[in-house]
């Protein structure tokens, strides 16, 4: 039974493989009836899975394709020609092909679909024009196909059915000495060319049959330098499987081996978790590099550390080119679809497609999909006219669709134009008023972006019926919710009478991206770096308020400007500086200028997702793990800049300093000193010193451990004495932290430290300690410091 | 010595089925647990582990009791205060202040309790419904146990891991 999954399985593979292949060819073929080369490819995918279905038993598939072979050989000895009302029937069959694969595939059996009504048709075809060599199908009876079809296993495109077995030995005979001649002048062919034989043709074979569990499976280059080519050729593996007497394929294999998605996706996570250990062993080099500054060990260090980057880079490129499939794969179905779009719609289309080998993620193929469908037929239906309309317009008749894909920079843009009427941004308006979706003031003063914009939403459509084709109201919302998935862009640009062109800019990866950190109060944010346009350092009197909104003026544009903490709600418990720093947001032909405290760096990160309990929340696309084990989140630029809108700026107005609540000092432990000493020894002495006083004494064994107790806010402090050596944060940086709240301004810092020249009195002074006592001291003296400074009551002591 | 062996691996074998059967027939495993005043308990299988508190970065546009994201050796969790979720006010973390991080199917998450008190191992019959008041589809508490002297709510975990804004 393994056995047979196997096959069954690999089956599949070969015959969803084809079959893709083979609306493109079909298409192709109605342009021209004459191509007998591109007959003959089409024929082989008929007989290949008939041969092999037939093999597996699957009587219902085998009869549809026996009687789909019969018509295609026909046209192939030129005794049919192909019109279009034959390839509507061929069309249908293979349709209901796909079907029956389909079914297979989920229940391993071909029950549960019809297939007389077609075959009907498609003897009517091959019986139509008279038989001549072909056997004439006999149509209905089920079974009585089926028996000739095991005879017919060792099939040719002669007639093998009136054979006696003799002549069919002799027959397979010299068919087997051709393949062997040809095979062999092959070979030589190829040591001519100076190419390298590989061990006859058993190799590729044993390499392509490598079985996969999943039907799904696509083939992936295992070199990625040169790009493989769209349609697959056809694959070694047809021939062995379905003993098919088809030529070998081309004589330049490529070298591929098939890979369960599943582990590309493991692979893919494996890398995420190294780029992010990566960014850690980053951080604690640079951490390293300051503590011990000088030291030999550190070059030596520092340069693992950079080949480890290096190589992580490397691999995270080479393991994201192993998801890349061209884009052809999508495109080829098109063809097929508009050839019934102009059918059905009774116009002219033509579809031309360029780019189909760029490259694109996997993950990001598969979601593109419906969208282009969508925006596809939109263009088919709303877009191009009808060929009088076109006429009169003094267009040709036949309206071109122009699919095509292409790189820019870190994004693919795939690009839809039609040549057709256009988008009417007043009649998109009026559409939207009179569905409630807008009202009278947003119609007045949208932009005509915008406009074009309206046809993405839920619920709108223009289409004055509701057709087969379009007209609900749903497809084009299909679109922006997938291309937003991916964090694609929908650019549309449009002229009346002219046409439309719909850009769909999506980043190459999804996993790992780029970014701009950003800091503002304590909070970091990332944002795409695909989206930043520039940053600006500038003062807080370059910010204009025009009708309750902050702008400002870049070079000779007028930047509408919010403040990242009126976004996301940060409280400010900081003190805001002089300065700010504006990173320009770009996203299609709209910017917003994102004003935040700081900058913190560029970064490449890990897209992870908040989970199903904190998803969708507006502007944050998701969550990163930095090189400190601290989680960042990443900003929706999209969301972001739609917030924008509805954000009332306060963040640059002087926040009036905080509610300083001075409780009075009623018994001596009111006041509360926080001590700061790395040695236990030193912060008992001080504790000695002052506990007569009476007061609460709170004690912290480093500067980073005093700022978490201050953060926490239990005490209110009326004074720290704080030692300037200390490991992790030392006095100094824990004095600059300290002045940054808006809360602790005022907070006396006593430096208590053995360090006695001049210039750390000086620095100390910077700061902002306001005493400077250096041991030894006197308990008395220590305690008369921190009473001045806490202005301790004198009917305490 | 073989023998004696065998001897003993039998009956610890028989031990062994012995439990698990009065486990599986009547036995509830709870972890308690202290929010505010109350003893609350959830079942031990949907832990997924205790930790002490870590750092965590907040996540804006959520409702109060949601604290933010924290990092769980690489997995981005939420961080829910139970307390604020209770209708109690929110309290800075001490010594005793644990993450309980639950799981049920996909669905993690992180809980801030004030306090652990103890793996309870509790009979069926000793757990009666919750009351009237507060049963319900929307009702955060699965039952009430009764042991000594003492009262466990048991927590609906599906409902704590359930997005309610």
């Amino acid at each position: 039974m393994d056995e047979f999954q196997e096959i069954l399985q690999d089956f599949l593979i070969e015959s969803f493989e084809l079959v893709e292949k083979l609306d493109e060819d079909l298409v192709e073929l109605e342009n021209t009836p004459e191509d007998l080369e591109l007959l003959n490819g089409i024929f082989r995918v008929a007989h290949t899975v008939k041969g092999a279905s037939s093999f597996l038993n699957f009587d219902v598939l085998t009869h549809l394709t026996h009687h789909m072979e019969d018509v295609l050989n026909k046209a192939r000895h030129g005794d049919l020609l192909i019109t279009p009302d034959i390839m509507d029937v061929i069309l249908e069959s293979i349709d209901l092909m796909k079907a029956l694969l389909n079914i297979i595939r989920d229940t391993s059996a071909d029950a549960g679909i019809d297939v007389a009504a077609c075959v009907v048709k498609l003897d009517k075809i091959s019986s139509g024009e008279g038989a001549v060599d072909t056997p004439v199908a006999t149509p209905e009876p089920v079974e009585e196909i089926v028996l000739e079809e095991e005879i017919v296993e060792e099939e040719e495109e002669l007639d093998y059915d009136n054979m006696s077995p003799d002549d069919l030995e002799a027959e397979i005979e010299r068919l087997l000495n051709e393949r062997q001649e040809e095979d062999k002048a092959k070979r030589k062919a190829k040591v001519e060319a100076g190419e390298e034989v590989l061990a006859a043709p058993q190799i590729e074979e044993e390499v392509a049959a490598e079985p996969t569990p999943e039907p799904v499976v696509t083939p992936v280059p295992v070199t990625p330098t040169p790009p493989p080519v769209a349609p697959k050729v056809e694959t070694p593996k047809a021939d062995v499987k379905a003993a098919a007497p088809a030529k070998r394929a081309p004589a330049a294999v490529e070298q591929t081996i098939r890979v369960d998605v599943k582990r590309l996706d493991h692979l893919m996570n494996l890398i995420g978790e190294l780029v992010l250990a990566k960014n850690r062993l980053i951080k604690i080099n640079d951490d390293v590099e300051e503590r011990y500054e000088g030291e030999e060990f550190l070059e030596e260090l520092n340069q693992v550390v950079s080949i480890v980057s290096l190589v992580t880079t490397d691999l995270q490129i080479a393991v994201m080119k192993t998801r890349m499939l061209p884009i052809g794969k999508v495109f080829n179905k098109f063809p097929r679809m508009i050839r019934d779009l102009t059918r059905e719609l009774n116009k002219k289309i033509e579809l031309e497609i360029s780019g189909e080998d760029t490259e694109l993620d996997k993950s990001i193929v598969e979601e593109i999909g419906d969208p282009l469908v969508h925006i596809i037929r939109n263009s088919c239906d709303h877009g191009i006219e009808t060929p009088d309309v076109r006429l009169a317009a003094g267009k040709p008749e036949t309206g071109t669709i122009a699919l095509k894909a292409y790189n820019e920079g870190n994004q693919i843009v795939i690009q839809i134009d039609d040549d057709g009427k256009g988008l009417d941004t007043d009649m998109l308006k009026n559409k939207a008023l009179e569905k409630g979706l807008i009202s009278e003031k947003e119609a007045d003063s949208m932009s005509e972006k915008e406009a074009f914009g309206l046809i993405m939403r839920p619920g709108f459509s223009t289409a004055a019926a509701v057709t087969n084709v379009s007209g609900r109201g749903v497809g084009m919302d299909v679109v922006k919710t997938n291309i937003e998935k991916v964090n694609g862009i929908i650019d549309i640009e449009s002229e009346v009478g002219v046409g439309s062109s719909m850009k769909l800019k999506i980043p190459l990866t999804l996993a790992i991206i780029q970014a701009l950190l950003v800091g503002v109060q304590e909070e970091h944010y990332a944002i795409p770096l695909a989206s930043v346009l520039e940053t600006v350092r500038i003062s807080k009197d370059e910010i204009y308020t025009v009708e309750g909104r902050s702008v400002m003026r870049l070079r000779d544009e007028v930047l509408s400007l919010v403040h990242i903490g009126d976004i996301f709600e940060v409280e400010r418990i900081l003190d805001a500086s002089e300065h700010a720093y504006v990173v320009v947001l770009g996203l299609g032909t709209s910017k917003l200028g994102l004003i935040v405290d700081n900058l913190v760096g560029q970064e490449e990160i890990v897209i992870k997702s908040l989970g199903d309990y904190l998803k969708g929340i507006e502007g944050i696309a998701g969550a990163t793990i930095r090189g400190d084990g601290g989680v960042t989140l990443i900003c929706d630029v999209v969301a972001l800049m739609d917030m924008a809108k509805g954000v009332k700026a306060t963040a640059m107005v002087e926040s009036s300093s905080a509610a300083q609540i001075t409780h009075e000092k009623s018994k001596p432990s009111d006041y509360t000193v926080m001590i700061v000493d790395d040695s236990k020894t030193d912060r008992t002495i001080m504790r000695k010193a002052l506990e007569p006083m009476g007061i609460t004494l709170v004690e912290a064994s480093d500067g980073q451990e005093a700022l978490n107790i201050l953060k926490a806010g239990d005490y209110n402090f009326d004074a720290m004495l704080v030692d300037i050596e200390m490991p992790r944060m030392d006095g100094y940086s824990l004095a600059t932290e300290i002045k940054k709240y808006n809360r602790y301004k005022n907070l006396p810092l006593i430096a208590v430290t053995s360090r006695t020249g001049k210039s750390d009195r000086m620095r100390g002074v910077e700061s902002g300690m306001v005493e400077y006592i250096t041991k030894p001291y006197s308990a008395d003296y220590l305690a008369s410091v921190v009473q001045r400074n806490v202005n301790f009551k004198a009917e305490f002591l | 010595m073989s023998d004696k062996l065998k001897q003993i691996i039998n009956k610890q074998n028989e031990q062994q089925n012995s439990e698990t059967l009065d486990q599986s027939n009547d036995i509830v495993q709870l972890v308690g647990f202290i929010i505010g005043e109350e003893e609350y308990a959830v079942p031990i299988l949907s832990i997924q582990e205790i930790i002490k508190p870590i750092s965590w970065t907040r996540v804006p546009q959520t409702p109060a009791y949601i604290l933010g994201v924290f990092n769980l050796r690489g997995s981005v969790i939420p961080l829910i205060d139970l307390r604020v979720k209770f209708g109690l006010s929110s309290k800075n973390h001490n010594e005793e202040t644990r993450f309980f991080v639950l799981k049920q199917g996909d669905d993690v998450a992180g809980f801030v309790i004030d306090r652990l008190t103890m793996a309870i191992r509790i009979k069926k019959e000793d757990i009666g419904p919750a009351p009237d008041t507060l049963a319900g589809d929307e009702s955060m508490i699965d039952g009430v146990g009764k042991q000594d002297d003492r009262i466990l709510t048991i927590l609906k975990v599906a409902k704590l891991l359930e997005r309610d804004f």
